[in-house]
């Protein structure tokens, strides 16, 4: 019998952390992302998971964060209000370096905007919300099948790398209902995580290690250990020695770049001979994908570059790709984020445009395919 | 089996996400693939609703651009579909609450759905109406299939008024046909 089912992006969030491992969620319901709460009380209680309704997003953050650094995989879910609220716990699992999945459903913003409409205006607030330098992973699934695909890969990467990820969905995908197979799609072997099993005696909780993923204390194994969101030495104590804190500080912003090769993921094609390289994520691929057909079907050059790991930003594979390119479409649902990220790594010979909506409305095919006709015209 | 775009329209409350589902799980045990979106006010009734449907996308595209078939319960519902009507489009739409349907090319059947619902018994089973409407006139799912979806997605105690709201969509079409030939030559 096929297992292919019609299943909904939200829900297809929850099964996947469930089958990544996730046995603790704590959040406060909010739309466009309710469903994954409602699901997650239903699949955790059922593999003696916990499930549990904050007061607010504060404190849900502040829960996966606790239950994580007590051995749980975790995970969270919100859209802009609440992730707003949750970007000064995200920077302490940042600099503590404590494993936990954070999904935000885009919904119209700013401030409480248009609950039921989408938009990807949290684009950059994903990448520098919280401050200070720190690292994070942004993922931005485009499909029901790849919100599956990208949760699972969230855990993995978080639980292998010690570092919060961030799974960035838009509205129209959240709640779209697909025809998928998720049974091919789990391979059952999810990353556990690294833990500490070296002397007790002289335990360096935030040690520079060769790989930058310091072994994480076990609670109930026996090692002293000291977890604060102040500059810490490697032994956990804070500091505010020059040189010591250049030095940790440095090992954690290096720790993405070290393992590029796990967090970097990038969906490409016909980039290389390729006039006009459409950069898109999210729904607004989908549509570039189905302009892209009209557009080839009438001999345009052109080509998608789709950044699914969005933060760290591809940016050496984004140059490779665009090298022939006289032209680089962004279409965005916001006033133009990612392509300021763009900008940056543009040759000199390449035309940077932005096609942008924040009206509550996706872009549409036909959108991108007038923009696209409408540039070559111009150029 | 080439790509159908399915639209179900009307007010909060008219139950278009609920008939959306049905017609989903009903093509689900056909075996067709689908994809299902929706858009709805911060509201529990009133304001735009609608439920959008593609089934077997040519393109992967999962949004609808080019409806075949619109069904528009409330007259709050006829602007947003206006860019996407084609000339072969068919727009089905409720006579008691839809005052000025679109304009156009396109075949629109204007019925009594709200009143069929509300001679049954209770006026919420206009969504099941329709999609009887939806499904005779189109033929997109069978009846069979349909009347299975209902039992397995609706709450026991609203299961036997939406077996019989479907059946009064599909006579509808069949009043409708005996009386127009062109109907006939649309399904």
């Amino acid at each position: 019998m096929s297992s292919v089912q019609n299943i909904q992006g939200n829900h297809a969030c929850a099964l996947a952390a469930v089958a990544a491992g996730c046995r603790f969620y704590a959040g406060y319901p909010i739309t466009p992302s309710s469903e994954i709460a409602e699901r997650m009380s239903v699949e955790l209680p059922a593999v003696n998971g916990i499930f549990v309704q904050m007061e607010d997003e504060i404190a849900s953050m502040g829960a996966i964060i606790g239950a994580s650094m007590g051995g749980a995989k975790t995970m969270t879910a919100t859209s802009g209000p609440g992730f707003s609220l949750k970007q000064e716990n995200l920077g302490y699992a940042a600099a503590t370096e404590v494993p936990c999945v954070i999904i935000n459903v885009m919904r119209g913003g700013p401030s409480t905007g248009m609950p039921t409409r989408p938009a990807q205006g949290d684009v950059m607030q994903a990448r520098w919300g919280t401050h200070g330098d720190h690292p994070i992973i942004v993922l931005t699934p485009w499909s029901v099948q790849e919100i599956y695909q990208q949760t699972l890969r969230a855990f993995d990467l978080s639980e292998a790398l010690r570092v919060p990820v961030v799974v960035l969905i838009d509205e129209v995908i959240g709640h779209l209902v697909e025809s998928v197979d998720l049974a091919k799609m789990n391979t059952g072997n999810p990353v556990e995580r690294k833990w500490a099993d070296s002397s007790q005696e002289d335990f360096q909780p935030y040690a520079h290690t060769e790989d930058l993923v310091p072994p994480m204390p076990r609670p109930g194994d026996g090692y002293r250990t000291h977890t604060t969101g102040l500059t810490h030495a490697e032994n956990g104590f804070p500091t505010q020695d020059p040189e010591v804190a250049n030095r940790v500080i440095s090992r954690l912003l290096q720790k993405l770049e070290h393992h590029n090769d796990l967090v970097e993921c990038v969906n490409q094609s016909d980039c290389k001979d390729a006039e006009i390289v459409i950069v898109a994520y999210g729904i607004t691929a989908r549509a570039a994908q189905s302009a892209k057909q009209q557009l080839q079907g009438e001999g345009v050059k052109v080509g998608i570059f789709r950044p699914i790991t969005l933060w760290p930003f591809p940016q050496q594979t984004f140059s490779e790709a665009i090298a022939n390119a006289r032209l680089v479409l962004v279409p965005e649902m916001n006033a133009g984020q990612l392509i300021v990220e763009i900008e940056r790594y543009r040759n000199d010979s390449t035309r940077i445009i932005g096609l942008n909506r924040y009206d509550g409305e996706p872009i549409s095919p036909q959108q991108i395919f007038n923009k696209v006709k409408e540039v070559l015209q111009d150029a | 089996m080439s790509e159908t775009q399915i639209r179900l329209s009307g007010s909060g409350g008219q139950g278009l996400q609920l008939a959306a589902r049905i017609l989903v799980s009903g093509l689900a045990l056909e075996g067709r693939n689908i994809s299902l979106s929706q858009s709805y006010e911060p509201t529990s009734r009133g304001g735009l609703s609608r439920s959008d449907l593609v089934v077997g996308s040519s393109t992967g595209y999962p949004l609808v651009s080019a409806i075949d078939y619109l069904v528009i319960l409330d007259q709050i519902a006829v602007e947003n579909s206006l860019g996407l009507i084609k000339n072969d489009s068919t727009v089905i739409v409720d006579s008691e609450r839809v005052d000025s349907p679109p304009d156009g090319a396109h075949t629109t059947i204007s019925l009594a759905l709200i009143q069929t619902a509300r001679e049954i018994g209770n006026v919420r089973a206009a969504n099941v109406v329709s999609l009887g409407v939806l499904a005779g006139l189109s033929g997109i799912c069978s009846q069979k299939s349909l009347l299975q979806a209902i039992r397995d997605t609706v709450p026991a105690r609203f299961i036997d008024l939406n077996l019989e709201a479907l059946a009064r969509g599909y006579a509808l079409v069949s009043a409708e046909k005996s009386k127009d030939t062109q109907l006939t030559a649309v399904s």
